[in-house]
């Protein structure tokens, strides 16, 4: 089967780092949130990982943005214009997950280098990586020093106001890495986008050469 | 009552009015002939005028009967008198308004003890000026203005006849504070600071004395000696900065005491507690219109206790903000040794955890106390709240139950929805086989 090149490395090393991160994230705040309900580590330790692994996270994040603002690859993160062309595309992929896929019927959305992503994609990861994302990294630094963010923290309504965004974005990623493990395995088969994310090459449609 | 029926006595023994009388204005005579007070006196001894006063008052059971029956002691201890600082200064400098006319016996009516002791007070003033300015700063003046006539003055601590430099304060007994908080003293006395020889004025002052859980006094006496407390902290205790401002110190370092969250109106645009204004008590009616069964603020009620404060065009000045605070002034004296303080997080940030069940709202009361009411527990985990207490929350012990569902709902959501797809991926396999169709995807 053919491939393209749609994983440049630097992409690849930040979404490794990127998902460990995350998973770790989302253990260290279910055990910062309900110790006594889950013990696997004391709260301190918990909080300790959570900010340290936070940080990294937030260098990572520069990875990801700094390749794609120095790069012409930032075309697939440009949002679909037109809105009835993006909801109708976005339609089509709904009917594709929730009906077609069970009879066989085609992906519609073909990848090719600059538009790897299919609509619904581009715009949850437009949400994703361009609002929740840094939205958590924000909120995280503020709570992670109280104290010397006090003012800010203040500006925004106090410190309950701030944890309860982290907390929300927190819920909505918790929910999220399920689905989206999920539908990584929706390849032509299981493994075919997750090896793609390690090896850069996706695997085209030969009746789509358009990709290349 | 005539002067003739004044009634001056000596324990057991009644003197005659004339005498007394007589005597009297021989002992101001003399008084009213010296040019200084401390003429021909030498140093330390009793000047010549003051052996004069003591010759009457020093005699032992010496006593005023007042009208309202208690007697006032007209005693003066000569030896304790030479020794203390006030030898310096004579009778006449303190009792100065006493005269021919008025001495003895007495024409002015004291009513009671206290009354005499309140009106002398105020002589103290002339010489102790700074000092009295420190005072007027303290609970025990802010007492005293409120019309409790038996709050702390000067005399209270300080025996005016027999006062020694520095030494008003005795460590073994903790007098004269433990005369009215002796619980605490007791406390105290066996606390990590008792055993170390502090006094109370170590960490409350003497005379600047404030309200425990007023301002940010305390805290500073504890790290004006702890200086390295805040760096100490922040080695181990995430957060350390916020736990200083969020937490009392005896929170933590009185590890068995009750605690509690006091939530303290808060006026953002002056950095201070919002205070009750004199004549003008707002917390109360405003407590009583949204509380009106006196069960404790609910969620609902505290938001609108908060709106009810902001309401007049104060742009939302007023916000409440939280410390959690040992419930009792006992139990905040019980110190320990920094190791046996609380360390487990877990004490406080697990849900259903001791001090979030106990909850107060508070404003300063006019006498520089908090005036408290309560509130339910329920205000640090209700989604109304994240308005009302904004400025309040520990992760895990105050968190929002709706978020704990909506967090479970995207869990099950998250796994739900794959396993769903993936259920009817395999009956739409299953049955395209069994009706003969071929297998897809």
């Amino acid at each position: 089967m053919p491939r393209i090149y749609v994983h440049p490395l630097p992409v690849r090393i930040w979404h490794w780092i990127n998902a460990l991160g995350f998973v770790a994230m989302i253990v260290t705040g279910f055990q910062i949130r309900y110790i006594g309900l889950i013990d696997l580590m004391s709260f301190r330790t918990a909080v300790v990982l959570h900010d340290w692994i936070g940080f990294v996270l937030i260098g990572n994040f520069f990875i990801w943005l700094l390749f794609y603002l120095f790069s012409d690859k930032i075309k697939v993160y440009h949002p679909e214009l037109s809105p009835m062309k993006h909801f109708r595309q976005s339609f089509r992929q709904a009917l594709y997950y929730g009906y077609g896929i069970f009879k066989g019927e085609p992906n519609p959305h073909h990848v090719s280098v600059y538009q790897k992503f299919n609509p619904m994609q581009s715009m949850s990861y437009q949400v994703i990586m361009l609002l929740l994302v840094p939205l958590q990294f924000w909120t995280g630094v503020l709570l992670w020093d109280v104290k010397r963010f006090s003012g800010m923290i203040d500006a925004l309504g106090g410190v309950r106001v701030v944890d309860t965004a982290h907390v929300l974005i927190f819920i909505f990623f918790s929910g999220f890495i399920f689905i989206h493990v999920y539908l990584a395995t929706l390849g032509h088969t299981r493994m075919a986008h997750i090896k793609s994310m390690f090896t850069g090459y996706e695997d085209i449609d030969e009746e789509h050469p358009a990709g290349r | 009552m005539g002067i003739g029926r004044s009634r001056l006595e000596t324990t057991g023994t009644a003197f005659h009015t004339e005498f007394v009388v007589a005597v009297g204005i021989a002992v101001l005579a003399a008084v009213l002939t010296v040019a200084s007070p401390r003429a021909g006196a030498a140093e330390g001894a009793l000047s010549q005028l003051d052996q004069q006063c003591l010759a009457c008052h020093s005699a032992e059971g010496l006593e005023k009967k007042l009208d309202n029956g208690e007697k006032l002691s007209m005693h003066v201890d000569g030896a304790a008198f030479e020794k203390s600082v006030h030898n310096k200064i004579g009778c006449p400098v303190c009792h100065a308004n006493t005269s021919f006319e008025n001495h003895p016996p007495v024409k002015t009516k004291i009513s009671s003890v206290r009354e005499y002791s309140l009106s002398q007070n105020k002589v103290c003033e002339s010489c102790h000026a700074p000092i009295l300015k420190l005072y007027e700063s303290s609970i025990h003046a802010a007492l005293l203005r409120s019309g409790n006539a038996y709050a702390p003055i000067c005399t209270d601590c300080h025996s005016p006849h027999a006062v020694m430099a520095k030494a008003a304060y005795d460590k073994a007994s903790g007098t004269p504070c433990s005369k009215c908080h002796d619980p605490i003293f007791k406390a105290y006395a066996s606390s990590v600071h008792g055993n170390a020889g502090l006094d109370c004025s170590n960490c409350h002052r003497a005379h600047e004395v404030t309200a425990a859980t007023a301002g940010d006094q305390l805290k500073d006496a504890c790290l004006a000696c702890h200086q390295g407390a805040l760096d100490s902290h922040k080695t181990w205790l995430p957060n350390a900065g916020r736990h200083f401002d969020a937490v009392s110190c005896p929170a933590c370092h009185s590890p068995k005491a009750k605690r509690r969250v006091d939530l303290r109106l808060y006026d953002n645009a002056a950095q201070q507690r919002v205070a009750e204004k004199k004549g003008v008590p707002q917390f109360e009616s405003r407590i009583r219109l949204v509380d009106s069964k006196g069960s404790g603020l609910d969620a609902m009620a505290l938001h609108s206790l908060l709106t009810g404060f902001n309401r007049d065009g104060t742009d939302n000045r007023t916000t409440l903000r939280g410390r959690l605070e040992v419930s009792d002034g006992v139990d905040a004296h019980r110190l320990v040794r920094s190791k046996g303080a609380i360390q487990d997080c877990a004490k406080c940030h697990r849900q259903g955890a001791d001090p979030f069940q106990s909850v107060t709202v508070s404003i300063v009361g006019p006498d520089g106390r908090p005036v408290r009411y309560g509130a339910k527990p329920e205000v640090l985990n209700s989604m109304i709240s994240v308005d009302s207490v904004g400025g309040f929350y520990a992760i895990g012990g105050t968190r929002i139950k709706l978020l704990d569902w909506l967090l479970a709902l995207a869990v099950l959501g998250g796994i739900g929805v794959p396993l769903g797809h993936l259920t009817i991926n395999w009956l739409v396999k299953r049955y395209a086989k069994r009706i003969g169709g071929k297998e897809d995807s």
